[in-house]
């Protein structure tokens, strides 16, 4: 996945992937976060999303499911930079409250110090 | 632009990817008619999420045939029709909003936020979901 890019900052991943995040690319991006998570300690996944100009439910629900799995192991997610089309997706089905989105960059470094 | 109602139809065979760009097919020609770029991205999602639905259940997860049936009635309202032969939606349709935890089945849901209508029916052989969009008018091209 070229479109996928991996920054760890101590134990925090980031990941920010560019393009559409539809059934097509959820399972890719669920085995490239799965071989991260598996490879040293990670405390905090972080996903960017300004640069995704379409998401669909298979979208939404890979977000669930990794958010499902670090609140579960009492660990940290969360949004950075919603493009106007996940927050459009994100709204259609009253999850903008659910996710914990950092709005900027200072938030950002603030959750990877 | 032709004021009359016209009819188009678009096939594929439901892979993921084959889906998806059907999906961007039917937009790309409703592009022709609507300007507003807020409409035809709600009309991709409701395609997109019907589309996807067919990839994932219609033939046990394996492709098979994935029409869809557009009618434009410029000015005033386009109709979806998704189309597949599968194994039907029997009691599995749910078009509320499941909860916040839910990592699927949020598809009809999504649909029937974006259309005015949106009907799941079985009519003969075919699986259907209807979908009825009222645009108004100064949303679409002159």
């Amino acid at each position: 996945m070229e479109n996928l890019t991996i920054r760890r900052e101590g134990g925090a991943l980031l990941l920010k992937y560019t393009g559409e995040i539809t059934l097509e690319m959820t399972t890719d991006l669920k085995r490239r976060l799965d071989a991260e998570l598996g490879e040293g300690d990670v405390s905090t996944v972080i996903i960017d999303l300004s640069a995704v100009p379409f998401m669909d439910s298979s979208g939404i629900g890979f977000l669930v499911s990794v958010n499902t799995r670090m609140k579960s192991a009492g660990k940290s997610f969360y949004l950075y930079q919603l493009s106007p089309a996940v927050e459009k997706t994100l709204g259609l089905v009253q999850l903008i409250g659910f996710f914990t989105v950092l709005p900027d960059e200072t938030a950002l470094t603030g959750v990877c110090g | 632009m032709e004021r009359a109602v016209t009819r188009k139809t678009f096939q594929t065979i439901s892979h993921p990817g084959d889906s998806r760009r059907l999906a961007k097919e039917v937009v790309d020609h409703l592009a022709v008619y609507i300007a507003d770029s807020d409409i035809l991205h709600d009309l991709d999602i409701i395609l997109t999420e019907a589309c996807a639905n067919v990839c994932r259940h219609a033939y046990g997860g394996e492709p098979g045939p994935l029409e869809v049936r557009l009618v434009v009635n410029p000015g005033i309202w386009i109709e979806l029709e998704i189309v597949d032969w599968g194994r039907g939606f029997g009691s599995g349709v749910r078009f509320e909003n499941p909860g916040p935890d839910a990592e699927g089945g949020r598809g009809l849901y999504i649909m029937r936020m974006l259309a005015n209508d949106c009907q799941v029916k079985r009519r003969d052989r075919e699986n259907v979901v209807f979908i009825h969009k009222d645009i108004g008018a100064a949303l679409w091209k002159t």
